[in-house]
């Protein structure tokens, strides 16, 4: 329905920006004084009024008034334009004035109650001004109805708007239920009729797996196991204790608090407070070596009177690192190497007498073959596990056969 | 020097001197000023101090846990010690 005749003038944002943008850096050429010029905030709100002008001077265009003559004033709020910026009305103030020394601002009418108005420099708003006269009807429509202040696109502000942020996990004002098991806050008065937890009763018919009572038991077992295991430990210590006094301080009499502090050592420095996790057969078997060890080291004082040992409350002590029980340990390996390499040498000393009664044709196994003989003996050698019994076997057999 | 302290000794010997005399000394528990008390320490100071510092001036030293009604801890006869 509209003719081709009709004129469209708007304001164009980029356009506009562009120009402000000019004036600005205009004005800072000119002035080569830090404090004189226009700082980037002076720009943001320099923008911020030419953006809302622009909006407000297409509106009235749209509206139909003529504003080709005069320019109206930009009618605003200084608390408006400071929520728009994200700043306080006095920054605004400041940064009105310091354009007003720029020239950027022309003139400012307060309003009372109805706001300021300001008239912004013409250069940047009248040359700008766009006017086409439209040839096609379809893009008339769509300029009037980008024109038009509903339809506007939503232009990215320039400046940072401060936004509320929106919660998305907060339930404040919001439709959506609890969920099932979350206890309902206590200071809700719509909800404080409901106590305890949501539950689905008909769903509640059967025990759980591992319901309340049954953990319970479960705890009380194993707290009962845990006691036990300790107090077998304990025992270990116990006994040791009493086998230790039996043979090494047969003589000595201790008080109680005495005694308390040996068992209290012992369980630091012999048992390494049962950090060491192992099962009991494992602990029985560490006890079997103690008691090999404390045998020994009787022994070895029996054998001469002038031998001593400290007294307990030294021997056991964690920090005594010169004369402890804790070295007997050494020498209870060494003493089981010998005794092996001692029964390895018996066993191989037995084959080999085996071997020549054999060459012989005398003894228990004269009637049998030389590889009855060699099979009767590595499986009585391999009963005990030893590869280096083997390996001594081999070489005595090498003699032996080519002897 | 830091003395044994009766009221927080935890342990006590009371020694019949061979003279008639008896006195009390207190145990001195502590290995250092800020340690754990150690009573069994104490038990074995004052036992030195029997067997090596008074020895043979005494006949009868007992020594008791230091509060009251405290049991004997220890007791000795003419430098043996007899539990």
């Amino acid at each position: 329905m509209e003719s081709k005749g009709i004129v469209k003038s708007n304001y164009d944002f980029g356009k506009l920006f562009t120009a402000t943008k000019e004036f600005i850096d205009h004005y800072n050429r000119k002035h080569p004084q830090l404090k004189e010029r226009l700082n980037a905030n002076h720009r943001a709100t320099a923008e911020l009024i030419t953006r809302l002008y622009a909006k407000q001077l297409n509106r009235t265009i749209s509206l139909g008034q003529n504003i080709k003559d005069t320019l109206p004033g930009f009618k605003t709020f200084n608390p408006s334009l400071a929520s728009c910026k994200g700043c306080t009305v006095r920054t605004i103030i400041n940064h009105k004035e310091r354009l007003k020394a720029a020239g950027f601002i022309i003139k400012e009418i307060h309003r009372g109650k109805s706001g300021i108005e300001l008239w912004i420099n013409p250069t940047v708003f009248k040359t700008k001004k766009l006017s086409t006269i439209s040839n096609n009807i379809k893009t008339d429509i769509q300029t009037i109805k980008e024109v038009c202040d509903l339809e506007v696109k939503n232009f990215h502000p320039l400046v940072h708007e401060q936004q509320e942020l929106k919660n998305n996990n907060n339930t404040v004002n919001k439709l959506t239920t609890p969920k099932k098991g979350v206890r309902l806050p206590a200071h809700k008065s719509t909800d404080n009729l409901v106590r305890g937890t949501s539950q689905e009763q008909y769903k509640n018919i059967r025990e759980s797996r591992n319901s309340a009572s049954k953990k319970q038991l479960q705890i009380t077992k194993s707290t009962h196991a845990k006691e036990a295991d300790s107090a077998f430990l304990l025992q270990l210590v116990r006994d040791f204790w009493s086998y230790t006094r039996l043979l090494l301080y047969p003589n000595t009499m201790l008080s109680k608090p005495e005694e308390t502090e040996i068992l209290n050592n012992i369980w630091a420095s012999v048992y390494r407070k049962f950090k060491v996790h192992g099962s009991k057969k494992d602990w029985e078997s560490y006890q079997e070596i103690l008691y090999k060890r404390i045998d020994m080291v009787a022994r070895w004082l029996d054998r001469n009177p002038n031998r001593w040992v400290p007294p307990p409350h030294l021997y056991f002590h964690p920090e005594n690192k010169k004369n402890d029980f804790r070295k007997t340990h050494n020498w209870f390996l060494k003493q089981e190497l010998l005794k092996r390499e001692i029964r390895n040498q018996i066993l191989i000393q037995k084959t080999e007498s085996e071997w020549q009664d054999h060459k012989k044709g005398e003894g228990k196994h004269k009637n049998k073959s030389r590889l009855q003989l060699f099979r009767i003996q590595q499986k009585r050698l391999a009963q005990y596990r030893d590869e280096r019994l083997l390996s001594q076997y081999e070489k005595s057999l090498h003699k032996m056969v080519n002897m | 020097m830091i003395h044994p302290n009766p009221d927080i000794a935890l342990s006590k010997c009371i020694i019949y001197f061979n003279d008639g005399n008896s006195r009390t000394f207190y145990s001195f528990d502590r290995k250092h000023k800020r340690s754990k008390p150690n009573q069994a320490l104490g038990i074995r100071r004052l036992e030195k101090m029997l067997l090596q510092h008074f020895k043979g001036t005494w006949e009868t030293a007992i020594i008791y846990e230091n509060k009251t009604n405290g049991k004997e801890l220890a007791k000795f006869k003419n430098g043996i010690r007899v539990f």
